[in-house]
Parts: structure tokens; sequence; C-alpha cells
């Protein structure tokens, strides 16, 4: 056999590695995640990021920490290499930058408003809104990965997927949003502790 | 005409004379250029944390340079998050926006962007004039049709904008560890913008 064939047959069962779902799997999986992100009411997580900008030899790489409050309250808390946080809280957003405070309100700015919203939804992974994406369900080994291909304008121009991994108990392992030039940025999550009390205190800027 | 005249005699007066209202004693050139290496490594990625000050209005983000090839430099301003506000391609003396924020499209603010980042990266310049003030030498360039001129004591560590005899933007290198400067401050005078990376990796 040629070696191309040999190489298309590799790439092949490569892509093969993820297949789809039927509609029953999708179906059952939905139901999964929109029962979990239902009855969130707290989330705390480690996470680690990477922005892939294709034209870098090394992604840049931050770690830092989650918190989620319901119904829409979420601190990222970067703390490598630099600290930063940013609160989105009570349609304001509080940046606390390497100790330097700042806050924007996002009441008026439907653009960010709408970003607040898919950022809660992404950490729950609760996106199936067909009016928003059209969307692709996949078996990966023995996880489930869905495509939330955005349709909204404005969105398009700077995310046009989101890629979400959940586990087997239908939680967000990794979170990648592609933007439409295929750089991506990419966050895994670890050490998830879900529904357990979280003083306000950590919800302050 | 007199108007005029005089207008031009003014003009030649204060541009003129940026390096004698400085004391720079004119010395014999021994390069014919100078060099900024901070930005030349291509297997290098240079990641900034970056804060800028613009009109009172503070935004941080990451700050990305990467040489590319020879004389092609792409420059990238992300949010933490990693969204991109801007990404700038400079190609030999070409500049292009390969992508900015709708808030940020504006031709003026790119203007000044496309200025201060040319000098930034641009790696090897002819030396037009060569001065010494104490230990350091200054070394007087071109980039863009604007005047510049670079301080070199041991390494280069300072380069001044200048337009009309006076500074309009001061560019600072900085805790310089094996040609890379970890801290770099880009200062204008004349309007309230100030940038500041630091390097994280």
């Amino acid at each position: 056999m040629p070696k191309i064939l040999y190489i298309l047959f590799f790439i092949a069962s490569a892509v093969n590695a993820q297949t789809k779902m039927d509609s029953s799997e999708a179906a059952k999986l939905k139901a999964k995640v929109k029962a979990h992100a239902g009855s969130l009411e707290t989330l705390l997580s480690d996470f680690v990021q990477y922005k892939h900008l294709d034209f870098l030899s090394n992604d840049i790489v931050t770690t830092g920490k989650l918190a989620f409050k319901s119904p829409n309250t979420v601190k990222w808390e970067y703390t490598k290499p630099f600290k930063h946080t940013v609160l989105f809280k009570n349609e304001t957003l509080f940046i606390n930058d390497e100790g330097k405070k700042s806050n924007v309100d996002i009441g008026s700015n439907e653009m960010f408003k709408q970003l607040n919203t898919l950022i809660i939804n992404s950490i729950k992974g609760d996106m199936f809104n067909e009016n928003d994406f059209d969307i692709s369900y996949f078996n990966n080994e023995t996880n489930s990965e869905v495509y939330f291909s955005v349709k909204h304008e404005k969105i398009l121009k700077y995310i046009k997927v989101f890629h979400i991994i959940f586990n087997k108990e239908g939680h967000v392992i990794e979170l990648k949003m592609i933007e439409p030039s295929e750089d991506y940025t990419r966050i895994i999550f670890s050490n998830r502790s879900i529904n357990i009390p979280l003083s306000d205190a950590i919800f302050t800027q | 005409m007199r108007y005029l005249l005089s207008s031009f005699c003014l003009l030649f007066i204060a541009c003129g004379s940026y390096s004698k209202k400085h004391d720079f004693q004119i010395v014999k050139s021994l390069n014919s250029h100078i060099r900024n290496s901070y930005f030349s490594d291509e297997t290098k990625d240079y990641v900034y944390k970056a804060n800028i000050t613009v009109y009172d209005n503070d935004f941080s983000g990451i700050f990305i340079v990467k040489k590319i090839d020879e004389a092609n430099y792409r420059i990238v301003f992300t949010t933490e998050i990693g969204n991109k506000v801007f990404d700038f391609s400079f190609i030999n003396d070409t500049f292009k926006v390969n992508n900015i924020l709708e808030d940020m499209n504006k031709a003026l603010l790119i203007n000044i962007l496309k200025k201060d980042f040319s000098a930034l990266v641009k790696e090897k310049l002819p030396v037009i004039k060569s001065y010494s003030l104490q230990d350091t030498l200054v070394y007087e360039t071109v980039i863009l049709n604007k005047k510049h001129f670079y301080f070199k004591t041991q390494q280069l560590n300072k380069i001044i904008r200048v337009a009309n005899g006076k500074e309009k933007v001061v560019f600072l290198f900085s805790e310089i560890k094996d040609t890379i400067a970890h801290q770099i401050n880009v200062r204008h005078s004349n309007i309230k913008l100030n940038i500041n990376l630091k390097l994280i990796n």
C-alpha cells in the first residue's frame, strides 16, 4: 500500500477515536448535564489555561482558581505567573490587577451581558440552546465532547465555537474557545468541589 | 508670506535643538547601525503582562511579541482570559491589522500604536549622527519619518522620539538579562498614554 494510504488510514482511525453520538445518547447526555447544572449551587475548581496562538513556539500557560455561586456570581482568579482577579457580580465586573482595583458596569452593555451568561453557562456546561448554537455531540473515550458553534453574529467575531468535554458524571472538565482565526483558549479544570458552602468573602474584590 | 517664513525659521530652530538643548556632544560614529536586540530571537516567545493607561482608564492583559522572520514581527495584545484586543503584523516597512476589537478600531489610535510598536521592535537602524552624553552614547536615527534618539550605556536603555525639538515618546528598557528587557515602559508626553510591560516568560 502506498505511504499516503497508510497516513490516510491512520488519520481516519485517529478521527474515529471520537465518534458521533446517536440522538438517544445525545439526549441522555443533555439531560444529565442539565440536571447537574440545575442543582449546582456552588463550585470551586483549579484551572490551567493554555492560550494557543499559531505563531508562538509554546502556548501561554496561566493557572488559577475558579469560584461560582448560583445564580450568576463568578470569580476567575489567576495566581500564576501573575495575580489577577475578575469577579462578575450584580451586573458589575470587578477587577483586581496585582492589587490595583477597578470596576466596569456591564448592566448597560448587551455584549458583556451575553459574554457573562456564556461564561456561566459554559462552566455549568448548560449551553444547549439551539437558537444560539449549532450543536454536535461526540463520544470521546470515556468522556463526552460537545461542540457549540456560535450563531450570534457579534459573538462570532470573537469566538466561533466552544468545545466542552464532560466526564461521566456530566461535569465540565475542559473548555476550549476557538476564534475565527483558529487560535484558541483551552481551560482544563481539576480538584473540583461541588455544592460546598462558600463564604461571601470569596466573592469580594 | 512673512508669517510663513518666520514659521519656517522657528521650525528650523526648534527641530535642530534637541541635541543641543541636552548638551549632546557630537562624536565620530563608529557604527553605521544601531541595534535593538530585545526582540531579535526567532526561537523565543516574548510574553509580557501589560498595564496600559489611556486618559485615566486602566487596561491590563498579555502583550506578546514574536519575531517570525527577518524584519517580520507579530504583536498581539489579549485579555487575561485570552480574547484578542489587537493583533498587528510588521513586515519590513509595511503594517497590517490582523484583528482589533471594534471599540478600538480607530485610525488615530491605530496610528499611535503603529508608531510606538515600530520603534519598540525595529532591530537594525541606520545611524544619522552619533553623540556622547557623559557615559552614554546617543545615536540619532529616523523611524517612519520621525526623529529618534537611542541611548546606550552598556546596553540600550532608552529610546526617545522627538518632534519640534521636544520629547514626544520615551521608551525605557530595564532589568536586562540575556538580551531580554524584563521591564519596558512606553510613556507619551503629549497624550495621556502609558504602557508598562513586565516579562512573564
